[in-house]
This record gives structure tokens, C-alpha cells and sequence, in this order.
């Protein structure tokens, strides 16, 4: 599935996923929170910008993950 | 590891890129150069635990390609996301009690530039069974501070990449009572019981709640503590380590019959890992006697809280860099 999707679904709690980074839990843990205080589509791209963002910073310690998010 | 004195000097001569942890009356021997500090007497080894002021603790960066070290207070800590390196990893240490650890505490879970910026580090302390009192070292300078934060940003190189781990012991019975916060706090008083409202200082007296043992929120799976600083019956106050934060809820932590085995279980999975740097935490030194004890691979300073990308308690930290 597109990423993009994924962790649009991902940020709006419609689908779950837990890494065994630290990094990235915490940060999913803040843009749900994010969003969940302002459920809006300009609040739902800015919070997907900073999930991008973290991926293609941190893309060759997330293999794995990246790999288990295009199975959701 | 655990340096002499006249070692520790002789790394900073030579020009060695270091963080320390040494009992302030040794850190104030030291020559100036590309080091930061924090004082702690106490330290996890590779031979266990000790209580020691003779010795320095030295984590040696040998990973920088270059290097700068900067000093914050209150209120500008939060640029040190605008002065870390773009790939990099930052240690930083602040006092404790500190205001600027404090305002740290409350508002770094809520920077999304820190979680793009590695930081690691640690809440400085003392010895308990003296009157001294916490504080940080810019060896640049050779200044010390009980009311600043120091940090050395670090700059890697194109083929490496850092990222920080925690191991927590404690666990949570999803089953338990749940407990809310209406406020982002240090310290609590009234809050939600499974959604009723109560003292806090009520439901751990009614309830013999082991404050030992601190309150877990799941961070999508990852286990964050808040460790119980206090609780006062003149005004049923409960002060925290680390402050709870409003919208998430917290379990107490189930609890740990011996903390050295519970760590040992958990490591088995980190036995290969060659972490640049690690802390544990004062209160799983002391109330899990972990003196004598080591805690491989990780070794380091025991800490008054600790830092990865906001501050924990009651954790073991730690930071690796890898290839990319």
C-alpha cells in the first residue's frame, strides 16, 4: 500500500503499529495527539510531513519498519 | 569507562571529544578543552555498580567529524534542535531540580525538531548523603553551572547514523485502574480515577501503592515512567520526577521482585550492541541495589532522570551509531 496512505491512517488511529524504535513511537504518539486536538485535512498533511520527514531522515534504520507499514 | 584523574586529564590534552561524569571536585581539576560534564558519584560499570569520587566516568566520542558545545537556559533551550547538526547526535546534561531541566521536562514531548535531532542525556545529581548540590561543566570554558544546560552537539560522518534505545523493567497490567491528569504537572493533586475524580495522595494511601514504583503511560508500545518524588499529608500533594501530561492515561507499574534479574532478562536481546554512551536511573540503583551489579553492555553514570528526546525516569538510555 502507499506509504502516504498508510500513515495518514496511522495519524488518525485507523490502523495501529508498534516499532521497536523509540523515535518513531514517540513520534506517532504526538501527531495522533496532534490531530486529535485539531481533526483537520490542512492538521492531517502538516502531521504527514513530519512522519515523511522522520522516514527519510531515519529510512536506513526503519527497513524493517517501512517493510511492516506497507503490509497494514 | 572508569578513569583516573591523570587519565582523564591526559584525554583531554590529547585533544579527545568527551563527556564525563565524575563527583565535582574532580571535574574542577580538569583542563579545559573538548569535554562536557555533570556530577554524579555513582556509576554503573562494566564490574557493577559503585559509589566512587576518585574516578571519572569518560565516554570518548571517537564517532565526531567535528563538534560544538553550546550552554542554554530556560529560555533557550529548545534551540539546541537549531544548533545540532544535521547528522548528528546531541548530549545534554542539566542540573537537577533546575529550572531549565524542569521547562525542559514539561515541553519537550511536545518539540517534533527534537525527534529529527537525537538528543541523549541526563539529569545531574549528587551524593545523597551530603548537602552538595547538582551541576553541569562547559570544558570549553572550563565554567560550571547549577542553573544551566550544557550540551555537546556532535557531527557524524555521511555513512553513520546515531539512534537512542531505552530499556524500562517495569510493566503495566493493562487491566489496572486507569489514572488521568486534567493538567500537564510536577505535582498532582486531585485526579481521575478510572474517571472519577480523587486525590492522588488518597488512592495510594487507600490502595498501599508501592510509590517505589513509578506510573507508566504507553507510548504506542513503549513504556514511559513517572517516578514519585514525594507525597505530602498536609496537603495530599504527590510530587513527580518528570511531570504527567493531560490526555494520556497512566498505569502503576506492576511490581519488580528483583530489579539486576529483570534487567538481565532484558539485555539479553542488547548483548551484541555497542552503545556510545548509557545512563540508568538513581532510583533503580538504590531501590534495586544494583551496586555490585553490572548491567552489560551498558555502562555509565546513575542519573537524577534521564535524557532521550525528552526526559525519563526510572530508564536505562542509551545511544549507538550505526552504519546507514
Amino acid at each position: 500500500m502507499d506509504l502516504d496512505l498508510v500513515f495518514k491512517k496511522l495519524i488518525k488511529k485507523q490502523v495501529n503499529y508498534q516499532s521497536d524504535n523509540l523515535g518513531l513511537n514517540l513520534l506517532i504518539t504526538r501527531l495522533r495527539s496532534k490531530y486529535a486536538k485539531k481533526p483537520t485535512p490542512d492538521e492531517l498533511e502538516n502531521c504527514l510531513q513530519e512522519m515523511k520527514a522522520f522516514f527519510s531522515k531515519y529510512s536506513s534504520i526503519l527497513q524493517k519498519d517501512i517493510e511492516m507499514l506497507k503490509r497494514l | 569507562m572508569l578513569v583516573t584523574l591523570e587519565d582523564a586529564k591526559k584525554l583531554i590534552e590529547k585533544g579527545k571529544v568527551l563527556h564525563i561524569a565524575a563527583d565535582e571536585s574532580l571535574l574542577e581539576q580538569l583542563p579545559k578543552g573538548n569535554w562536557i560534564a555533570g556530577t554524579t558519584p555513582y556509576f554503573i560499570t562494566e564490574q557493577g555498580g559503585i559509589t566512587c569520587k576518585d574516578k571519572l566516568f569518560v565516554n570518548e566520542m571517537d564517532c565526531a567529524v567535528e563538534h560544538k558545545i553550546s550552554v542554554y537556559d530556560k529560555d533557550n533551550i529548545f534551540d539546541i534542535t537549531k544548533d545540532s547538526y544535521s547528522n548528528g547526535i546531541t548530549f545534554l546534561v542539566m542540573p537537577f531540580a533546575s529550572d531549565v531541566a524542569v521547562y525542559f521536562a514539561k515541553e519537550a514531548p511536545n518539540s517534533g525538531d527534537l525527534l529529527m535531532n537525537p538528543t541523549v542525556g541526563w539529569i545531574t545529581g549528587f551524593d545523597l548523603s551530603t548537602d552538595a548540590s547538582a551541576k553541569v561543566f562547559d570544558g570549553s570554558s572550563g565554567k560550571s553551572y547549577g542553573d544551566k544546560a550544557v550540551a555537546l552537539h556532535i557531527c557524524l560522518p555521511d555513512d553513520k547514523i546515531a539512534n537512542l534505545g531505552i530499556v524500562n523493567i517495569f510493566n503495566i497490567d493493562e487491566g489496572d485502574t486507569k489514572i488521568e491528569f486534567t493538567e500537564d504537572t510536577l505535582s498532582v493533586k486531585k485526579c481521575l480515577i478510572n474517571g472519577k475524580e480523587m486525590f492522588l495522595y488518597d488512592y495510594i494511601l487507600e490502595n498501599k501503592i508501592n510509590t517505589q514504583l513509578p506510573l507508566v503511560a504507553d507510548y504506542n508500545g513503549t513504556y514511559i515512567n513517572v517516578s514519585i518524588k514525594s507525597v505530602s499529608e498536609e496537603d495530599k500533594t504527590v510530587d513527580l520526577y518528570a511531570p504527567v501530561f493531560s490526555g494520556k492515561v497512566y498505569r502503576f507499574s506492576s511490581p519488580v521482585s528483583d530489579y539486576a534479574v529483570s534487567f538481565a532478562e532484558q539485555l539479553k536481546e542488547f548483548k551484541d550492541l555497542k552503545p556510545i554512551f548509557s545512563c540508568n536511573c538513581i532510583l533503580n540503583y538504590l531501590y534495586g541495589e544494583l551496586e555490585g551489579k553490572a548491567t552489560p553492555p551498558f555502562a555509565g553514570p546513575v542519573t537524577f532522570g534521564e535524557i532521550a528526546y525528552q526526559l525519563l525516569n526510572q530508564t536505562l538510555v542509551y545511544a549507538v551509531v550505526t552504519d546507514k
